[in-house]
Order: structure tokens, then C-alpha cells, then sequence
């Protein structure tokens, strides 16, 4: 009886753990984000976050959305139309397919998932434009670890964590696949502080990022995101350094949250 | 010496002009302060050697142009980003095609 009882506390905490408690349904984060030029920051893009329910004949499944589009006054200069999706089980968050379709002053790419977890595969679909106008798609399968995700999946799995569990300097690392190849992203939880935003003053976890083997983000704790410290854990703040230089994202609203 | 100095105030006005035309926000004010530097200084050394004063005049009136037309742009200028039909067309057809895509897949529950 007593081992009984032990199992299912320990399944009910297993259950507990993986089910989705900060992302809502129909939850919308915008964010601006700015480039520093010269000491000054410039409003370049609009970054929206979005969820909502899919419906397939047999399940049901959370649709997260991530956009990224310049502001009028720059797309004559250098347009970015950038659509991040990834659809994931709506409880565990675990990915079932990603697509990564992106417009950058005439560069087109476009990238899509479907994961296997059974045999722990991805199918992976490249698709390029050439210069003449044309397309070349490439098709692969790759092997990848258990606990892998993309990048949009891994941003919500990050939310999802119970990060008022951990002390300040612990940290966690998570397996992202990106451009066909799997990179390690180290989480490090740097301090709890309030900062002012948008959407009011809010007290965050401050989180440091970095990656092994990418040169995608410069700098030793240059790359930080601050999530509210509340049941939501919402991304309000962060500070980027990547090769071509730094800046900012910053909330301007948050609507249909869960908590 | 009096020469270098208009002549860098007459390129750092027409930069801060520019600047405040293309959409780069604050990073105007940088070329329009030092334009305001030099230009004073250059003013103030041609008023020493009794020289003409009118370049630097113009130069006054470009750098206040494009100090007027910055502030106005950072004020009332807001960020918009625009709503065209391809691209709403193109999410609505992602969204249809991952739908597809998924009706084949196996998801646990």
C-alpha cells in the first residue's frame, strides 16, 4: 500500500511537471524591437507571439506563432517578413512540427520539422531561392536526442519551467535544432530584480543565455532575458549581442494570458 | 584652419539632414550636435579674422532643418507595421498546410 501510494505521488508529480501552466490559448505578446547605432537605440521591427488552438480530426493542438516585421518607415530600405511556427501537444509542449519562413531584403528561406518521437527523427524540408528567381529544396532525415526542440517550442518549454524552484546561479541547458543541426542553449539564472515596462513594473527572473558550438550570440553574459516572475513568466526584456551588433526587444502589450 | 572647420560643419549639417530624413530615429542628433560645434566655432573664428560669416549662416539653417525635421519625426512619427493581404495570406495558407501536415502524424495525448 505504502509503495502504492508512492508511485502514484510520484506519477502525479511527473503529470504536474509536464502539464502547460504559463502559456495560454489565445495569448499575444508584441514586442519592439531596436538596434543600437552608435550608442542609440533605433525601433526597427515588430515582434509578435502568438498562441492558439489547432484542430486535427483526432487531436488537439497549440499553435505558437512568432513574427517578426520591420515598421513601414524601414521596409523600403530592408524589409523583414519572418514567420516562426512551431505546433506542439498542448499540455507537454513537446513539438510536432516547426516551420521557419523568412523574407530578409530579398534572402528566402524556409524550413519545416515533422518530428518522430517514437524513433526520434526529424524530417527536415529546406526550401532556398536562387538568384534567378528559382527554388531548390533539399529533404533530410536527421537523428536527434530525445529532449530535442526548436526554437520557438524551447522559448515556450523555457516559460513553462518552475523557475522560482531554482537559486539564483543555477543553471539548464536545452537541445535546439536549428538549420539541421542541434545546439546546446545554457540557461543561467543570473538574479530576481523589478524593472519598469510597458505593461507595467514587474518583478523578473533575469536570465542569462548562451550557446556551445554558435556563434549566433556574441559575449559572456551579453544575451539576457527577463520573464516576470509570476505564474505567466512572460518575456518582458531582453538584451541580444549578435555579429552584426546589439539590441533590444521590449514588450508593448500582453493579452490573453493564463494566470 | 578656419576652412577645415566650415567645411567639416557643412558635411556633418548635410549628413544630419539626411539622416533625419531616412528612418533612423535619434542617430541624427549625433552628425546635427557636431555640425552646432563646428559651426560655432568656425562663426566664432570668422568673426576674429572679420571673414564672411554667410556659409556658416546656411550652415545654421541646415542643421535646424534637420533638428526641427528629427524631433518631429522622433515625436509624431509612430511605429506601424503594415497589414498587406500577402502576408495575411500566406499565414492563413501555412496554417492550412500544417493542418495537412499533421493529420498524418501520430500525437500522443
Amino acid at each position: 500500500m505504502k509503495s502504492f501510494v508512492l508511485l502514484l505521488l510520484c506519477l502525479s508529480s511527473i503529470f504536474i511537471q509536464s502539464q502547460n501552466n504559463a502559456i495560454g490559448l489565445n495569448e499575444k505578446l508584441v514586442f519592439t524591437a531596436s538596434y543600437n547605432m552608435s550608442g542609440l537605440l533605433t525601433d526597427l521591427a515588430q515582434v509578435t507571439m502568438e498562441t492558439s488552438e489547432v484542430k486535427t480530426s483526432n487531436s488537439t493542438l497549440l499553435h505558437l506563432k512568432g513574427k517578426a516585421r520591420t515598421y513601414t518607415k524601414w521596409d523600403g530600405f530592408f524589409k523583414i517578413n519572418d514567420l516562426y511556427e512551431s505546433y506542439v501537444n498542448i499540455n507537454s509542449l513537446k513539438p510536432y512540427l516547426y516551420k521557419r519562413d523568412i523574407n530578409e531584403g530579398g534572402y528566402y528561406k524556409f524550413m519545416q520539422y515533422n518530428y518522430n518521437h517514437k524513433t526520434n527523427t526529424v524530417k527536415s524540408l529546406k526550401r532556398k531561392r536562387r538568384g534567378d528567381g528559382t527554388f531548390w529544396e533539399e529533404n533530410k532525415s536527421l537523428n536527434i536526442s530525445s529532449n530535442t526542440k526548436d526554437i520557438i517550442a524551447t522559448l515556450y518549454h523555457i516559460r513553462n519551467l518552475d523557475i522560482d524552484k531554482a537559486t539564483i546561479g543555477s543553471s539548464d541547458t536545452f537541445t535546439v535544432l536549428m538549420d539541421n543541426e542541434e545546439f546546446k542553449i545554457t540557461l543561467t539564472l543570473l538574479d530576481k530584480e523589478t524593472i519598469a515596462t510597458n505593461i507595467g513594473k514587474k518583478e523578473c527572473f533575469k536570465l542569462a543565455i548562451s550557446m556551445n558550438n554558435n556563434n549566433l550570440l556574441k559575449g559572456n553574459n551579453d544575451n539576457l532575458l527577463w520573464l516576470t516572475a509570476d505564474d505567466n513568466k512572460i518575456p518582458v526584456y531582453a538584451k541580444f549581442k549578435v555579429p552584426v551588433g546589439n539590441g533590444e526587444l521590449r514588450i508593448q502589450s500582453a493579452t490573453g494570458l493564463k494566470n | 584652419m578656419r576652412i577645415l572647420v566650415t567645411t567639416l560643419a557643412i558635411i556633418a549639417a548635410i549628413l544630419g539632414l539626411i539622416l533625419s530624413i531616412l528612418p533612423f530615429g535619434p542617430i541624427a542628433l549625433i552628425p546635427i550636435v557636431i555640425a552646432f560645434v563646428l559651426g560655432f566655432i568656425a562663426f566664432k573664428m570668422a568673426q576674429k579674422n572679420r571673414a564672411n560669416t554667410k556659409l556658416i549662416k546656411i550652415v545654421f539653417l541646415i542643421t535646424i532643418i534637420a533638428l526641427v525635421l528629427s524631433i518631429y519625426r522622433s515625436v509624431f512619427e509612430t511605429n506601424v507595421v503594415e497589414n498587406d493581404i500577402e502576408t495575411i495570406k500566406k499565414e492563413k495558407q501555412s496554417k492550412e498546410d500544417a493542418i495537412q501536415e499533421l493529420e498524418g502524424l501520430e500525437i500522443e495525448d
